[in-house]
């Protein structure tokens, strides 16, 4: 099978030749190719580039995709910082738009034709239309996206102190990522368009369970019910994180059918499949850690329990790393995936 | 003067308060402790710090968690800022120092943030160098205030990079300091890796872990 026919029968569920191998990776492509690893963000053509030609040479199935997690900052009137340096591989934030309470009244929703990333968000889905790919839309959660306009330890204090203005925040989110949602089924058409959803900040290394299904639930549910209701097919929704103890509340949402839940290292791939199998297709979740620091044999071996649990998943698996590789990582090491899957990967 | 029982009330007032994450009681207990001439000292070390502690544990065990630990910390500082200039210095043992920082490349600093108010609250003198911190500026607060500690923190995997480096050249500058490493990415087999003394898996454990850091380094 083409990596192309691969995933359409994953998203189908009709019989695979193997399990798909899909790839977090931004920054690694642009050094991958002799690029700043900031182009990957700020250039959206050499962006498009790097990321074709580093799928050609590790031969996984996903397609080039444009995002960060610090999504949203920007967007709503704050600053980011491109990466820089030897130790740097996402935009990370300059000044946030929310410092006080006073604040959050001023507070509007951006447009979502000129905000931000969002101009080269749009040239990217462009490119990928023109290349055949699916144009994807990449966002943070209403959670994430709120702790994006604000300090994260400023909407925590406001979660137990000001709930009213976390709410706000999350409300003002929400209907965020909605409008942007409904501008690129405007530009490209509701088959064609495949959301990604990134929720980092809503784990338990954060927050509690109870605040997750306080404050992120209501959120969630409403914004995956309006998109699914917009006409989108395929929602992936990566639960970055520590989200154990979050997972109930993640099956009440709705993911679509099949819903694609992409897990981090610290959720067993047989913990998601209980809680999500029926209708989701799994990804994950290779840890970025170990990819970068670890040896081709722990890798090989991590990859092995991985695919054979997977293996399982009703709806399907696709082997990933549990959250975005990281640039340094060892060439060696991502190629190692590739042949754990040729090894493990085969369906009889 | 204030009674045996006075005082044990008062400590565990100021205890429950933080606890309890009631900057408003923190304020007015501290401000009695002042009135009815209790020892600052000893206001800040068995009321005010031992509430940190409580939130230490009910934060490594998970029955609190972020939101919780910043508000518990605002009662504890709104605590001391009234105690901290009554507190006499003589008398007081000499301080465990630590130099404290989210390395370069990376702006993520709760963690770190935690793990700061934990150290303060143990009563350890604490040099924070913020986010983002240059590797040499490690080496350099180090120098300075000779630190018995050195806590690095990285949120992102690249980031975490940078750790080996600042260990290596901590080390050539003074082979004696200890120090620690945390952060989402990091392990303790990673930890060790780097040639690290000491890794803590969350803030509640950070000070327990330096403390026996030190022991097992002899110092």
């Amino acid at each position: 099978m083409t990596p192309a026919e691969r995933i359409e029968a994953l998203l189908k569920g009709k019989p695979l030749d193997r399990v798909p191998m899909f790839s977090f990776i931004l920054g690694f492509c642009a050094r991958n190719v002799g690029y700043p690893v900031a182009t990957i963000y700020s250039d959206p053509e050499k962006s498009f580039r790097a990321q074709v030609l580093t799928r050609e040479q590790y031969g996984y199935d996903s397609e080039p995709f444009y995002g960060y997690a610090s999504y949203g900052g920007w967007e709503f009137g704050g600053e980011v910082n491109l990466p820089d340096g030897d130790y740097e591989q996402a935009p990370s934030h300059g000044r946030f738009v929310v410092e006080s309470e006073k604040d959050v009244e001023k507070l509007k929703l951006p447009d979502v034709k000129t905000a931000g990333m969002l101009p080269l968000a749009m040239k990217f889905s462009h490119i990928q239309k023109e290349h055949g790919f699916s144009p994807s839309v990449v966002v943070g959660g209403p959670f994430t996206i709120a702790g994006n306009i604000c300090p994260v330890d400023t909407l925590c204090r406001w979660l137990i102190k000001k709930p009213e203005l976390a709410n706000r925040l999350l409300r003002l989110a929400t209907d965020h990522i909605i409008g942007v949602i409904r501008y690129w089924i405007d530009t490209f058409g509701k088959e064609r368009v495949i959301v990604q959803i990134w929720e980092p900040l809503a784990s338990n290394q954060i927050i509690s369970p109870k605040q997750f299904e306080k404050f992120v639930i209501p959120f969630q549910a409403e914004l995956h019910e309006k998109i699914l209701a917009m006409g989108i097919r395929y929602l992936l929704c990566h639960i970055c994180g520590e989200q154990n103890r979050n997972l109930p509340y993640w099956a009440r949402v709705p993911m679509g059918s099949p819903g694609i839940i992409s897990i981090g290292k610290e959720v067993d791939i047989t913990t998601a499949i209980e809680y999500f199998g029926k209708t989701c297709i799994i990804v994950g979740n290779i840890e970025p850690a170990i990819l970068q620091t670890g040896t081709p044999q722990e890798i090989y071996e991590l990859c092995r329990q991985a695919i054979e649990k997977g293996k399982l998943a009703p709806r399907g698996y696709a082997l990933m790393q549990g959250c975005e590789v990281p640039v340094n990582t060892p060439s060696y090491n991502l190629y190692t995936m590739r042949r754990a899957i040729n090894d493990f990967g085969w369906y009889e | 003067m204030a009674t045996e029982e006075e005082i044990q009330k008062l400590l565990k007032g100021l205890h429950d308060a933080v606890v309890n994450m009631d900057e408003v009681a923190a304020q007015e207990l501290s401000q009695v402790v002042l009135e009815k001439d209790v020892s600052a000292y000893l206001a800040v070390t068995q009321g005010l710090a031992s509430g940190m502690n409580t939130v230490g544990d009910l934060y490594a065990r998970q029955e609190y968690f972020v939101p919780e630990v910043l508000l518990c910390s605002d009662a504890l500082c709104a605590g001391l800022e009234v105690l901290r200039p009554h507190i006499k210095v003589s008398g007081v043992e000499k301080k465990r120092q630590i130099v404290i920082g989210t390395v370069e490349g990376d702006i993520h600093d709760i963690g770190k943030n935690l793990v700061k108010i934990m150290f303060e609250a143990a009563g350890w003198t604490v040099h924070d160098l913020g986010r983002d911190v240059q590797l040499h500026r490690f080496v350099e607060e180090q120098a300075k205030t000779g630190s018995d500690v050195v806590a690095l923190s990285a949120l992102m995997t690249t980031s975490m990079m940078a750790m080996p480096k600042v260990i290596e050249m901590l080390r050539a500058e003074n082979s004696d300091v200890a120090v620690m490493v945390g952060g989402a990415p990091l392990s303790r087999d990673i930890a060790r890796s780097y040639g690290a003394d000491g890794y803590a898996d969350n803030a509640g454990e950070a000070v327990h872990e330096a403390v026996k850091m030190l022991e097992k380094l002899n110092r």
